[in-house]
């Protein structure tokens, strides 16, 4: 049985150049791109998503990653930003403000004054009470921040001595040699694992409690560009350059499924997302194709493409209460966004 | 006739810089030429040949250069310090006039260089500066032109490195507001020209750059260049490594060319040549062809914008110069010509398809006689991302944002500017790179290399 996903809406050039990276909140969605704004628009109180907020010149060099908390129980007040210069910021809404205003600057994270600590961070997840937020770097390390504190709690190290190092308050640096680039990452929802996907095809799980690597896993020989966490924290999706999404079982860190589409060579995955219930995987890649898997049947069940232009980022929206507009359903939504600039908005066809 | 206080007699002023002939010896320099013009202004010369127009502030070097001596002998005269000023091109942004204070440790950030010096660093600096200042004076005064390896090699020991001479060099032209050129300093010849044009010296030789066989002729000094015959010219390619000796320029579909490689960063001399060109034939549509990585890029806006380093050198840049590739869209979709027919037919056509299926290409050994020779009917299918790039270096990612962060400083960014941003974020984005050999076919650049020139002549 496929889905059937038609296109709600598509808000054109929404910004000035490629649009890199997405994060959902319970009533907005924050975009990121090449330019130096970020741009939030509203995703509940109309079919035509207005911007409802621009933070001008957040990252001068422009911005590769943005990140929410996800899951159904996340306050939906931070979302962490990252530019091409490295620089790492934190945002907080302020509920009392108006709606052009909400959002604004919270901290900044501090560069590593040690040289031989420097990599510029990359990727980042937060954790679903927004308390903690994980960021790789280009040399394969995962820096583990508390944001209350606003300190480093944790540095997971992958390069050639680690598996087993890395735990305790602070990381002194130095012993461990240089580390894949650790290009995606992931914290669970119930905040137990660490997860991060490299370049040279690594996918790591670390436990949070313990301070340590717990699994090593392979399967995909090609670099790791999204890892994501079910749900309910059970499976971990990886997919890259290998153009196939595996699926790994968190209880024995099992590589437990595949899942790919037809074709000799398919494309480079950039994004991937699992929605509320976990039931279902979506994909976006290079060639411009966002896709929905069934993860339990191991199948592709719906394929759109606006554009042969790349997609950088696909999200799922979080379920809303209500419907979007009279008369219309209420089912799942979900975003892609990339090379054309646009942010694409679907709807599953069948409401309910 | 002048005074000249270090030689401590009357000169006479100095000649035009001239180029030796075969046997060593200097020739008399040509009459001075006539106001440039793109067309030549009388009917003698055809319509293709230019005269190249020349700087004339040679004199004013010489004048700046005598009175920096005068000033020199007044302060041994009386027994005082000894100052010679001294600004770095590189610093010129991060000047701080307000830091007035000297700092005891290093005198580095001034802008003069004192005898007796605050440090023995200064001392030797003093002393390398000096000498720098006369052999260009000396140079000057005989007409010939020195080259800073000449200059190094003088005194190997008191300079230390090649780069410490090109340092000074390049910061004693621009303290003194002139090009190193006007110093009669020239760097030895790096990049190569090949192409149907004709360089017609001043000393009388003439270079025809379509003779060579392999990779083209040294590209002389823009200034001792006095005419160029361009023939039937009609593009011309900068790339900053040699192509394969393929004599594209001869076999191109768009017409005749030039091909200027530059070696990796070109040096002043490849620009100068550059931007002459441009402003004597500005219709000529010029490009540059560079590797997809963010030193390709940095190489690409080097002949476009210029240096810092050398920013006070007259006309350098070719701001109009045209990005042939490679970018993210050559190196991701990619078509390559295979026989296999039972390829997958799921993915569309890329747009940049020639219609035909089919090319002719001529043999290269022998083009004038030979019959076109017909390649077999081939498969275009798109080549995967994975097989012709690789992944970007930690070094990479750093010069990739160092060119971001320059771009992005600045005041408007153009729209090149704009594309270069974009593609430097792709590039970290996949975090791959790919070389000029990415968009082959099997070591042959031919198709592609016509393929986008003829669509940028439309």
């Amino acid at each position: 049985m496929s889905k059937q996903y038609l296109t709600l809406h598509t808000v054109d050039q929404a910004h000035p150049t490629e649009i890199f990276s997405l994060a959902p909140t319970p009533t907005t969605l924050i975009s990121a791109s090449g330019s130096s704004h970020l741009l939030i628009h509203s995703t509940t109180t109309s079919p035509t998503f207005p911007l409802v907020q621009t933070l001008s010149n957040a990252h001068r060099l422009g911005c590769h990653h943005v990140t929410t908390a996800r899951g159904l129980g996340s306050p939906g007040n931070t979302f962490v930003s990252v530019g091409f210069g490295g620089e790492t910021k934190v945002w907080r809404c302020d509920p009392e403000q108006s709606e052009s205003d909400k959002w604004s600057l919270y901290w900044t994270l501090p560069t590593p004054a040690n040289k031989k600590e420097k990599g510029d961070v990359w990727a980042v997840a937060l954790s679903a009470d927004e308390g903690y937020l994980a960021a790789t770097t280009s040399d394969g390390r995962i820096h583990v921040w508390d944001l209350e504190a606003q300190q480093k709690v944790q540095t997971y190290e992958t390069g050639a001595s680690a598996g087993g190092g890395g735990g305790g308050q602070e990381s002194n640096g130095g012993v461990v040699g240089s580390g894949s680039f650790a290009m995606a990452v992931d914290l669970s929802r119930d905040g137990k694992f660490t997860a991060s996907g490299h370049e040279n095809g690594g996918v790591y799980v670390f436990n949070n409690d313990a301070g340590r690597m717990v699994y090593s896993l392979s399967g995909l020989a090609k670099p790791i560009r999204a890892v994501a966490f079910s749900p309910g924290c059970k499976r971990l999706a990886a997919a890259g350059n290998a153009g196939i999404i595996a699926i790994y079982d968190m209880q024995h860190g099992e590589h437990v499924a595949n899942l790919s589409a037809t074709g000799a060579r398919p494309a480079w995955i950039t994004s991937i997302d699992w929605n509320d219930t976990g039931e279902y995987l979506l994909s976006g890649s290079l060639d411009g194709k966002v896709r929905v898997w069934d993860v339990a049947r191991g199948v592709c069940v719906a394929t759109h493409s606006e554009t042969e232009s790349a997609l950088w980022c696909v999200r799922w929206l979080p379920k809303s209460e209500k419907a979007l507009a009279p008369g219309m359903g209420k089912g799942e939504m979900f975003v892609a966004a990339g090379a054309n600039r646009s942010l694409t908005f679907y709807r599953e066809a069948t409401g309910s | 006739m002048y005074f000249c206080p270090i030689r401590n007699q009357f000169l006479h002023r100095p000649s035009q810089p001239t180029t030796s002939n075969a046997h060593g010896q200097l020739s008399p320099p040509l009459r001075q030429p006539g106001p440039s013009s793109v067309r030549a202004g009388s009917s003698r010369l055809p319509r293709n040949i230019v005269f190249i127009p020349q700087s004339q502030s040679n004199d004013d070097v010489l004048a700046k250069i005598e009175t920096l001596f005068e000033t020199i002998v007044d302060a041994v005269s009386v027994g005082g310090p000894i100052i010679i000023p001294y600004r770095r091109s590189t610093n010129e942004q991060a000047f701080n006039p307000t830091a007035s204070v000297p700092n005891p440790r290093d005198g580095r950030h001034m802008d003069t260089v004192r005898f007796p010096g605050r440090n023995p660093q200064e001392l030797r600096r003093f002393e390398a500066l000096f000498r720098i200042i006369e052999l260009s004076h000396e140079a000057l005064l005989s007409g010939t032109l020195i080259t800073k390896r000449n200059i190094y090699y003088q005194n190997m020991e008191l300079f230390r490195s090649q780069s410490v001479v090109d340092e000074m060099v390049d910061n004693l032209a621009f303290t003194l507001g002139v090009g190193r050129g006007d110093l009669n300093i020239v760097a030895t010849a790096k990049g190569l020209i090949a192409g149907q044009v004709k360089l017609m010296m001043r000393g009388g030789i003439c270079i025809n750059c379509a003779e060579s066989s392999d990779s083209g002729v040294l590209l002389p000094s823009i200034s001792a260049v006095d005419r160029i015959d361009f023939q039937s010219v009609k593009w011309l390619l900068a790339t900053f490594r040699t192509l394969s000796a393929s004599l594209y320029h001869t076999v191109s579909r768009a017409g005749s060319g030039i091909l200027v490689t530059g070696k990796g960063y070109p040096d002043l001399a490849t620009r100068k040549f550059l931007a002459t060109v441009h402003s004597v034939r500005p219709r000529l549509p010029m490009f540059a062809l560079v590797d997809f990585d963010p030193h390709g890029i940095s190489i690409l806006r080097t002949y476009q914008y210029g240096s810092q380093r050398l920013d006070h050198e007259e006309r350098t840049k070719v701001p109009r110069l045209r990005w042939l590739g490679i970018r993210s869209s050559d190196v991701l979709s990619h078509t390559v010509i295979t026989q296999d027919l039972s390829a997958n037919s799921q993915d569309s056509q890329s747009s940049q398809d020639l219609s035909s299926q089919e090319s002719i290409a001529y043999s290269v050994d022998t083009f004038q006689d030979e019959r076109p020779v017909k390649r077999p009917r081939t498969r275009r299918t798109k080549s995967h991302a994975g097989d012709c790039t690789s992944p970007l270096s930690d070094g990479d990612r750093e010069k990739a944002v160092s060119v971001l962060r320059n771009i992005c400083t600045t005041a408007r960014i153009d729209t090149a500017g704009r594309e270069h941003k974009l593609e430097l974020q792709r590039m970290l984005m996949l975090n791959v790179k790919a070389e000029i050999q990415a968009v082959d076919e099997f070591g042959d650049i031919t198709n592609w290399l016509d393929e986008r020139l003829l669509s940028h002549s439309r």
